[in-house]
C-alpha cells in the first residue's frame, strides 16, 4: 500500500538512530577535497569509522592513502569538505573558529612523526608540557611532573629537546599531548623515526595513557609492532576504510588476528587486491547469495560482445 | 620570558633587525636635524649679511607740529619700551640688542645754494657713544643769532669727516638753514665714527656719509648729509617748522632665527604694523619700516626648494629602510613560524599567536628605534616634529607588519601549501588594483607637469607622485617581469648547459613574495640616481655660475689704470701662462646724459683663455667699416652711433650679445676691440694659468683679484648647499647599502628552499661550481631588470617633476636647467648595485656549499 503524505512526512520527521550512534569518532561519509592553484586532490572519497570510547586503534594505509589527511581532519586542523565528522559529540564540520580553538585545547591531543616537530626546541621538557595549559589559560601545578613521571621520562623535565634521544622526545610529545587532559589522542607514525626497541618504549607508553587515563588513541602507523598490538586495525585505500583487523585472545592466550573487509553502509564492499588478481577478477563479478554467505566469481566465459 | 627565549633562539634575525632599525632611526632621526640645521644656518647668513636697515625693524614717526614733537630723549626712551612691548611673538623674541632712536630732518636745504646743498639736522639717542671728535668738539647748545631781521635758533652741529671733505664744511662755518623757516647752525666739530663697520651706521648712514645724486636732465650734483646735535638741539626741534621724522630701530638678532619661523615671522611683521595702526594711545601715522618680509621671502624661496628635494629623498630613503626592515620582519617571522604553528596547533588562539610574534618583533624593534632616536641627538640642529615621527612610525610598521603577517599565516592552525604549484592566474581584484595605482601615478605626473608647484612651502603633491611613480614602476616590472624571462627559458632549454635552464627556470617560477625585494631595490637606485642627477646638475652649474661670475680662471680689476710694469709684473707672477688686457669705461652715448659700460678686449686672447670652460663668449665680429662694436639688448637697433671716450668714436653695431660674462649681464654695454683707442688705459686683467691669488694680489697691490676656483668655493660654502651635497651623498650611501641588504634577506629567506633544491640537485651530478652559478642566474635576471627600471625611473624623475623642483638657490642664482645626463655616475650606481648583489648571491652560495647534502635533504623531510 502506497503511503499518505501524511505518512511519509512523519516518517520525516521520526528520529532516526543516527550512523554510529553516540560513539566516542563518528565518521560518515567523509570527503576532503584539495584545491592549490586549479590542481584538485580528493584525498577522502567517503569515508567511513566509528571508534568507541577508550579504544587504542591503529590505522594502516599506502602513503598518499589519506591517513594524514584523516588525522588532521579529527585534530581540528583541517576541515572537511563534506560527510559527517564528530568527535566527542562535537560536529566538527559545523565548529566555528572559537569552538575549534576550544576542541584543540580541552578534546584531543596529538603527536607527529616528526620528533622534532611535537616539540619547541628552545624550552625544556616541563615547560614544553606546561605549554598547551598556559595557552589555555589553565593553572600548571604538579600536572606536567605527573605527566612525566607517567610517560617515564621525569628526567626530561629540565632537559631542552636537543639534549633528549628521539624516543625520549616522543615520551614527552605524548605528555605533552596530554597536558589538558584530552579525551582523544591522535599521533601520526609516533615511531615513524625510531628504531624497534625505542619504538617499543614509546608505544608502550601510548598504550599507558590509553589504560591508566581511559584515552582514546588513534595511531596512524606503517610499523607492524605498532598495528599487531592493537586491538583493532583500519586499512585505509584510496581514501575510504577498506578492511578491519579484530585481535582477541584465544583460549590458550595466543592472539588471534582476524581480517575482514569493510563493507559501508550503500553495500559498497573493497576486495583485497591480491585477492582479486589470484582470482583474475576485474571489471565485473558474479555474486551468489547462499543461505550464510554471499559467494564473489570471477565471470567464467567472456560475453561475445566484449571488447 | 618565553618571547626573550623565542628571541634567543633566533638572534641572527633578531640582530640584523635591530641592526636595521637602529640604522634607520639614526638616519631618518638625525638627517632631518642637521638638514633644519643648516636651513637655519642658511637664514642667519642671508639675515646676517643683509644691511641692517633691511633686517632690522624700526617705528618711524613724523612730527607734525608742536604736540606730537618729542623734545626729551626720555620720551624717546618710554615710546621705545612701548614700542618693543608691543612686538608679538615671535618677531619678539629675535630683538636682541638695545636699540636706538634717532629724530632727525629731512631735505632740510641750505640757504643760498640753490637746492643744491641739504644739510639736515639729526639727533642720535647715543650719539655721543658712537662717534669720536677728529675735529674741534661736540656740540652742545642752542642759542640764537639774526637774520634778515628775524631771531632764528643757532645749533651747533657735529659733522662727517666725509661731510667736511666732499662739501667743504669746517669747523667754525656758520651756514643758514631753510627757505623760509630758518635756522642757523655752527658747526662746532668734525667726528669719525668709532666704528663704522657696526650695524648702527646702516641706520644712519647719511649721518655718516655724503649722498651725491644726478638729477635727471641736470649736469650738476645735490649733496646730501645729516649733521649731528646735542640733546639740547633737540629740544628744540620742532615738526612745526621743519620735516622732522623720528625712528626707533629695534635690531633684529640674526642668531636667534629658525628656518620653521619664517611663515610666523611674516605674519608677525603684519600683526605688528596692525596693532601699531590700532592701538590707542599711540601717535596717529605710527608706521613700521622693515625689510624682513622681503628678506624672508627670498630666503623662503631657496628653503622650499631644499625642503622638497630633501623630503622627497629622506621620503624615499624612509621608505626603502622600511621595506628593507619589513623584509627583515618577514625573515625573523618565517624563522619563528615553526615555533608558532606548533603554539597554534597545541591550542593558541590567533591573538596569542600573532601577539607573540608582535611582542617579539617589538621588543627587538623598541629598544633599537629608542636608541636610534637617541643617538640621533649626536647630530647638531634643532628638533623638527619628524625627528619623533619618524623612529615612531619605523616600529609601528614593523611591529604592525609582523602582527599583520603572522595573523594571515596562521588564520587556519593547519597551512600546509602545495609549494611546487606556481601562482599562475593573478586575482582580478590585483590587477584592478595595480591598474588604479599605475593610472593614479601617470596622472598624478601629468598633473604635476601641466599645473606647476603651489607657490612656496612645501608641496605634498610634489612629494606623492615620485613616490606613486616609483610603485608603478615596481607594480609593472613586478608583473612583466617573467614574460622576457620565460622567453630566455624557452631559449636555454634548447641549449646544452642544464645550470642556465634551471636558474633562469627557478628565477621565472618565483612567485610574487620573491619579487618584493624589487620593491625595494626600485625605490632605492630610483632615488639615489635621482640624487646623483641632482647633484650632478647643481655641481655643473655651480661651476658654470662661478665662470659667470668671473669669467676667466682670475680676473683683475683696478679702479684705476694698471701701469705697463704692473701688468708685466702679474705675467712675470709663477703659473700665469696668460694675460689677456681689458679697458673698462663708462661712456657717453652720442650727444645726450645718455651713458653706457664699455669694455674693449681682444676677444679672440679671451676665448683662448676660457676654452673647455662652460661659458661661452661672442665671437670676434667681422672686421669691416668702422669699429666693429657687439651691444647689449638695450642698445640694439642703433647702427652705427657715436660714443665719447677719450675722444669722439664710432662704432658700427655688428652683433647683440646677452651678457658678458664676468662684467655684464644686464644693462646697456658695449663690447669693443683692445684697440679702438691709440692709448688703452687698461683696467683690468683676465689671466689664465695656475697662478697663486696672494702672489697675483702682492703684483698688483691696490687691485682686486678674483678667480674662479675661490668664487666656486664660495658658492659651495654656502651651508644649505653643502647640507644638500652631503645629504645626497649619505642617502645615497644609505641606500646603496640597504638594496645589498634587501638582496642578502631575500636570499637568506629562500635560502632552506634553495638549498633543498641544490642538494637534491647535488645528488643528481651538480658540481659546487655549477650550484653557485644557479644561485646566481636565479636572482641576476630580477636584479638586472631592477637596475635597468631603476635606472630609467631615477633619470626620469627629475624631468617628471621638472617644474617643482627650483635649485638655483645652489647654484650661485643660476637656475638648473636641462639636467644634463651624465650617466656615468648613474650607471655606475646600478651597475655597482648589480655586481653588489650577485656578489652576494655568489657569497651565499659558496657558504652553503658546505652544508651536508644529506642533512639538508633530511632537514627538507621535516618541513
Amino acid at each position: 500500500m502506497n503511503p499518505t503524505l501524511s505518512e511519509l512526512e512523519a516518517e520525516a520527521g521520526r528520529e532516526k538512530a543516527a550512523f554510529g550512534g553516540d560513539a566516542h569518532i563518528v565518521c560518515d561519509n567523509l570527503v576532503r577535497i584539495y584545491k592549490t592553484e586549479g590542481v584538485e586532490v580528493v584525498a577522502l572519497q567517503g569515508l567511513d569509522l566509528v571508534v568507541e570510547k577508550g579504544e587504542l586503534l591503529a590505522i594502516v594505509g599506502a602513503s598518499g592513502s589519506g591517513k594524514s589527511t584523516l588525522l588532521n581532519v579529527l585534530s581540528g586542523l583541517d576541515v572537511p569538505t563534506a560527510g559527517v565528522a564528530r568527535v566527542a559529540g562535537m560536529d566538527l564540520l559545523a565548529m566555528t573558529a572559537k569552538d575549534r580553538l576550544r576542541y584543540r585545547r580541552e578534546v584531543v591531543g596529538f603527536i607527529w612523526q616528526q620528533t622534532a616537530r611535537n616539540l619547541l626546541p628552545y624550552l625544556t621538557g616541563r615547560e614544553n608540557v606546561e605549554l598547551p595549559m598556559v595557552l589555555a589559560g589553565r593553572r600548571r601545578g604538579e600536572r606536567s611532573a605527573e605527566l612525566l613521571d607517567l610517560m617515564g621520562v621525569s628526567h626530561c623535565a629540565g632537559r631542552k629537546p636537543p639534549e633528549m634521544s628521539g624516543g625520549e622526545q616522543q615520551r614527552v610529545a605524548i605528555a605533552v599531548a596530554l597536558a589538558n587532559a584530552p579525551q582523544l589522542i591522535l599521533a601520526d607514525e609516533p615511531t615513524g623515526e625510531l628504531d624497534s626497541e625505542t619504538s617499543e618504549e614509546v608505544f608502550g607508553a601510548l598504550r599507558r595513557a590509553n589504560r591508566e587515563l581511559g584515552v582514546t588513541v588513534v595511531v596512524v602507523t606503517h610499523d607492524p609492532l605498532v598495528s599487531e598490538q592493537v586491538d583493532r586495525t583500519i586499512g585505509i585505500r584510496d581514501g575510504r576504510t577498506s578492511s578491519e583487523t579484530l585481535r582477541r585472545e584465544g583460549a590458550e592466550g595466543q592472539i588471534v588476528a582476524e581480517e575482514y573487509a569493510v563493507l559501508d553502509r550503500v553495500g559498497r564492499l573493497q576486495l583485497p587486491r591480491d585477492f582479486t588478481n589470484a582470482l583474475d577478477m576485474e571489471r565485473r563479478v558474479r555474486l551468489e547469495l547462499e543461505s550464510d554467505h554471499i559467494g564473489v566469481w570471477p565471470v567464467r566465459e567472456e560475453p561475445a560482445d566484449e571488447r | 620570558m618565553r618571547v626573550l627565549r623565542l628571541a634567543r633562539a633566533h638572534r641572527g634575525a633578531v640582530a640584523v633587525l635591530a641592526l636595521l632599525v637602529l640604522s634607520a632611526c639614526v638616519l631618518v632621526a638625525g638627517l632631518p636635524r642637521t638638514m633644519q640645521a643648516a636651513f637655519d644656518g642658511a637664514l642667519r647668513q642671508s639675515l646676517a649679511a643683509a644691511p641692517a636697515y633691511q633686517r632690522d625693524v624700526a617705528v618711524e614717526l613724523r612730527s607734525s607740529g608742536p604736540e606730537s614733537d618729542l623734545r626729551e630723549p626720555a620720551q624717546f626712551a618710554s615710546y621705545g619700551e612701548q614700542y618693543r612691548d608691543l612686538v608679538p611673538e615671535p618677531l619678539s623674541g629675535l630683538l636682541g640688542g638695545a636699540g636706538h632712536a634717532s629724530a632727525k630732518t629731512y631735505d632740510t636745504p641750505v640757504n643760498g645754494s640753490g637746492g643744491r646743498t641739504y644739510l639736515n639736522l639729526g639727533w642720535l639717542s647715543d650719539g655721543e657713544r658712537r662717534v669720536e671728535w677728529a675735529e674741534g668738539r661736540a656740540p652742545g647748545s642752542v642759542g640764537t643769532t639774526r637774520w634778515q631781521g628775524q631771531t632764528v635758533p643757532l645749533y651747533e652741529v657735529g659733522v662727517s669727516a666725509e661731510a667736511r671733505d666732499m662739501m667743504g664744511l669746517k669747523v667754525g662755518d656758520l651756514k643758514i638753514l631753510g627757505e623760509s623757516d630758518f635756522a642757523a647752525v655752527k658747526v662746532v666739530g668734525v667726528f669719525r665714527a668709532r666704528d663704522a663697520g657696526d650695524d648702527y651706521w646702516s641706520h644712519n648712514g647719511e649721518i655718516l656719509h655724503v649722498t651725491r645724486l644726478q638729477p635727471p636732465g641736470s649736469l650738476d650734483y645735490e649733496h646730501y648729509t645729516t649733521a649731528l646735535i646735542a640733546d639740547a638741539g633737540l629740544a628744540r626741534l620742532s615738526g612745526a617748522d621743519r620735516n622732522l621724522s623720528y625712528r626707533w630701530v629695534l635690531p633684529v638678532d640674526a642668531a636667534r632665527t629658525a628656518a620653521r619661523q619664517v611663515d610666523e615671522l611674516d605674519a608677525a611683521v603684519t600683526e605688528f604694523e596692525r596693532v601699531l595702526k590700532v592701538r590707542p594711545g599711540l601717535v596717529s601715522g605710527t608706521v613700521v619700516s622693515t625689510g624682513l618680509p622681503g628678506l624672508l621671502d627670498g630666503f623662503r624661496a631657496a628653503l622650499a626648494t631644499a625642503q622638497t628635494v630633501m623630503f622627497l629623498v629622506l621620503g624615499g630613503l624612509l621608505v626603502v629602510a622600511v621595506g628593507v626592515i619589513l623584509l627583515a620582519v618577514r625573515l625573523l617571522v618565517d624563522r619563528m613560524d615553526r615555533a608558532l604553528s606548533l603554539t597554534r596547533a597545541r591550542g593558541g588562539s590567533l591573538r596569542q599567536v600573532a601577539g607573540t610574534g608582535a611582542v617579539l618583533v617589538a621588543a627587538v624593534v623598541g629598544p633599537a628605534a629608542a636608541a636610534g632616536y637617541a643617538l640621533s641627538y649626536l647630530f647638531p640642529g634643532p628638533v623638527p616634529p619628524v625627528v619623533h615621527a619618524g623612529p615612531v612610525a619605523v616600529a609601528v610598521a614593523a611591529v604592525a607588519f609582523a602582527a599583520a603577517r603572522i595573523a594571515v599565516a596562521h588564520r587556519a592552525p593547519l597551512h600546509e601549501r602545495r609549494e611546487d604549484v606556481v601562482a599562475a592566474r593573478p586575482s582580478a581584484r590585483r590587477i584592478t588594483l595595480e591598474l588604479l595605482v599605475v593610472g593614479l601615478a601617470l596622472a598624478g605626473a601629468y598633473l604635476l607637469r601641466t599645473r606647476g608647484t603651489a607657490a612656496g612651502g612645501l608641496d605634498p603633491f610634489l612629494l606623492v607622485v615620485p613616490l606613486a611613480l616609483t610603485l608603478a614602476a615596481a607594480l609593472i616590472t613586478i608583473r612583466c617581469y617573467p614574460y622576457p624571462l620565460r622567453l630566455l627559458v624557452r631559449a636555454a632549454a634548447g641549449g646544452r648547459t642544464a645550470v642556465a635552464f634551471l636558474g633562469l627556470t627557478r628565477a621565472a617560477r618565483t612567485g610574487s613574495s620573491g619579487m618584493l625585494p624589487v620593491l625595494i631595490l626600485l625605490p632605492a637606485l630610483g632615488v639615489s640616481v635621482f640624487a646623483s642627477v641632482i647633484s650632478g646638475s647643481v655641481a655643473s652649474t655651480q661651476r658654470l655660475a662661478s665662470w659667470q661670475a668671473v669669467g676667466a680662471p682670475v680676473k683683475i680689476t683696478s679702479d684705476r689704470e694698471l701701469t705697463a710694469g704692473e701688468v708685466e709684473r702679474v705675467r712675470q707672477v709663477p703659473g700665469v701662462a696668460r694675460v689677456v688686457p681689458v679697458q673698462l669705461a663708462d661712456v657717453q652715448v652720442g650727444h645726450t646724459a645718455e651713458r653706457a659700460e664699455v669694455i674693449a678686449v681682444d676677444l679672440a686672447g679671451w676665448r683662448e683663455l676660457v676654452a673647455g670652460a662652460p661659458v661661452s663668449l661672442p665671437a670676434p665680429p667681422a672686421a669691416g667699416s668702422g669699429i666693429p662694436a657687439l651691444v647689449s639688448h638695450e642698445l640694439r637697433g642703433r647702427g652705427t652711433f657715436e660714443i665719447g671716450w677719450q675722444s669722439r668714436l664710432t662704432i658700427t653695431t655688428r652683433d647683440v650679445v646677452t651678457a658678458m660674462p664676468g662684467f655684464f649681464t644686464e644693462g646697456k654695454f658695449i663690447v669693443l676691440p683692445f684697440d679702438v683707442n691709440p692709448r688703452p688705459v687698461v683696467n683690468a686683467l683676465l689671466v689664465s694659468g695656475a697662478a697663486d691669488r696672494a702672489a697675483l694680489a702682492r703684483a698688483v697691490p691696490d687691485a682686486r683679484v678674483e678667480t674662479q676656483a675661490a668664487t666656486l668655493a664660495a658658492i659651495q660654502a654656502d651651508p644649505m648647499t653643502g647640507t644638500v651635497s652631503a645629504t645626497l651623498l649619505v642617502v645615497t650611501v644609505a641606500l646603496a647599502g640597504y638594496a645589498l641588504v634587501a638582496v642578502l634577506i631575500t636570499l637568506v629567506i629562500g635560502a632552506a628552499d634553495r638549498a633543498r633544491a641544490l642538494s637534491l640537485l647535488r645528488t643528481l651530478g651538480l658540481s659546487d661550481r655549477q650550484a653557485r652559478r644557479l644561485t646566481v642566474l636565479e636572482i641576476l635576471p630580477m636584479v638586472l631588470i631592477t637596475a635597468l627600471v631603476g635606472l630609467g625611473l631615477g633619470l626620469g624623475l627629475p624631468a617628471a617633476l621638472g617644474p617643482g623642483i627650483d635649485l638655483s638657490a645652489y647654484a650661485g642664482g643660476l637656475a638648473v636647467g636641462g639636467y644634463d645626463l651624465d650617466l656615468t655616475t648613474p650607471a655606475a650606481l646600478a651597475a655597482g648595485l648589480a655586481v653588489v648583489a650577485v656578489l652576494g648571491a655568489y657569497a651565499h652560495a659558496a657558504i652553503s656549499r658546505r652544508r651536508d647534502v644529506s642533512a639538508v635533504l633530511r632537514v627538507g623531510d621535516l618541513s
